[in-house]
């Protein structure tokens, strides 16, 4: 049987939809927002919202000793932790929404939020 | 005592979606002892032999041989019934569905290699909507949306031009 000649017009078409449909995919999903504000929760209440455009040292006094947090420009982080591992110190700075430090020994635990709350697992 | 034997009639199709069947199989089993970078991003090279059953006799053979390979690599690997069964079987139902239609557009603009990424869509898609539904409810799984979708273009495209390549081989295309 001849077949009629053979085109990739279908296919192209195809690959074309799901290339657009990637980068559309990357845009909605893999949109990064960089937060405004810190929220510090310390022995399971909320200490306070911090601005984050206001450089600040926080000092909490908890059961192992002191934390010490560091807001600067735009951006949060633990400068001192009493513990051990000093896990926390070591993440570095935070500055976009959802991100998350914790001090599970101090229980002392800071988080970026911004105009819309970010997916996380830790939320489920 | 008499020695009784049970013989089963069978037709020329039912050796042929033997044969291809136990092709796929072997084709699943190589690919799940593959590494893989996370969870879930596999070639799915299984899906060759699927769209070659489609393409070469039709689509209740490709429909058997799917979903003897989905029970029998299984059962080989002991997921029987888990949850990594469960996505697997989603995930070829829903491609399957897909090709059944697709299958329908005009030969002469669509070959295997659009029809595949199709399906591979299908498959991640589906997988990915029983994760939401039943494994993981929360909707933190979008973010792997876009390294799934590009995937699935990517093995789609590949299995599809191999599928090509095969139907071009033996004439059947």
């Amino acid at each position: 049987m001849k077949l009629p000649i053979k085109s990739f017009l279908g296919d192209s078409l195809i690959i074309l939809i799901s290339l657009i449909f990637i980068v559309f995919a990357f845009k909605t999903f893999w949109h990064f927002e960089t937060g405004s504000v810190v929220q510090v929760n310390f022995q399971g209440k909320t200490y306070g919202n911090f601005s984050l455009f206001q450089d600040k040292k926080i000092s909490l006094i908890g059961k192992e000793g002191e934390s010490m947090i560091e807001i600067k420009a735009g951006r949060a982080r633990f400068a001192h932790a009493p513990c051990k591992n000093q896990y926390c110190v070591q993440q570095g700075w935070i500055h976009r929404t959802g991100q998350m430090l914790i001090c599970i020994p101090n229980e002392v635990s800071i988080e970026i939020l911004g105009k819309t709350k970010a997916y996380d697992s830790l939320n489920y | 005592m008499t020695r009784s034997i049970i013989k089963i009639k069978t037709t020329l199709l039912d050796h042929q979606i033997a044969k291809l069947s136990a092709i796929a199989i072997g084709l699943s089993l190589i690919e799940s002892v593959l590494p893989s970078p996370m969870p879930g991003v596999k070639p799915g090279i299984a899906n060759i032999i699927t769209l070659y059953a489609m393409y070469r006799f039709n689509f209740k053979t490709a429909l058997w041989v799917s979903i003897l390979r989905v029970f029998a690599t299984s059962l080989i690997l002991g997921q029987f019934l888990s949850p990594t069964f469960m996505l697997s079987l989603t995930g070829s139902m829903l491609s399957l569905l897909t090709l059944y239609f697709a299958i329908k557009l005009p030969s002469q603009f669509f070959s295997p290699i659009g029809l595949s990424v199709l399906s591979s869509f299908a498959h991640i898609g589906g997988q990915l909507l029983l994760v939401r539904l039943w494994l993981i409810p929360h909707a933190s799984i979008y973010y792997l949306i876009p390294i799934y979708s590009v995937a699935a273009l990517l093995f789609g495209f590949i299995n599809g031009w191999i599928t090509y390549r095969l139907l071009k081989h033996h004439n059947s295309i």
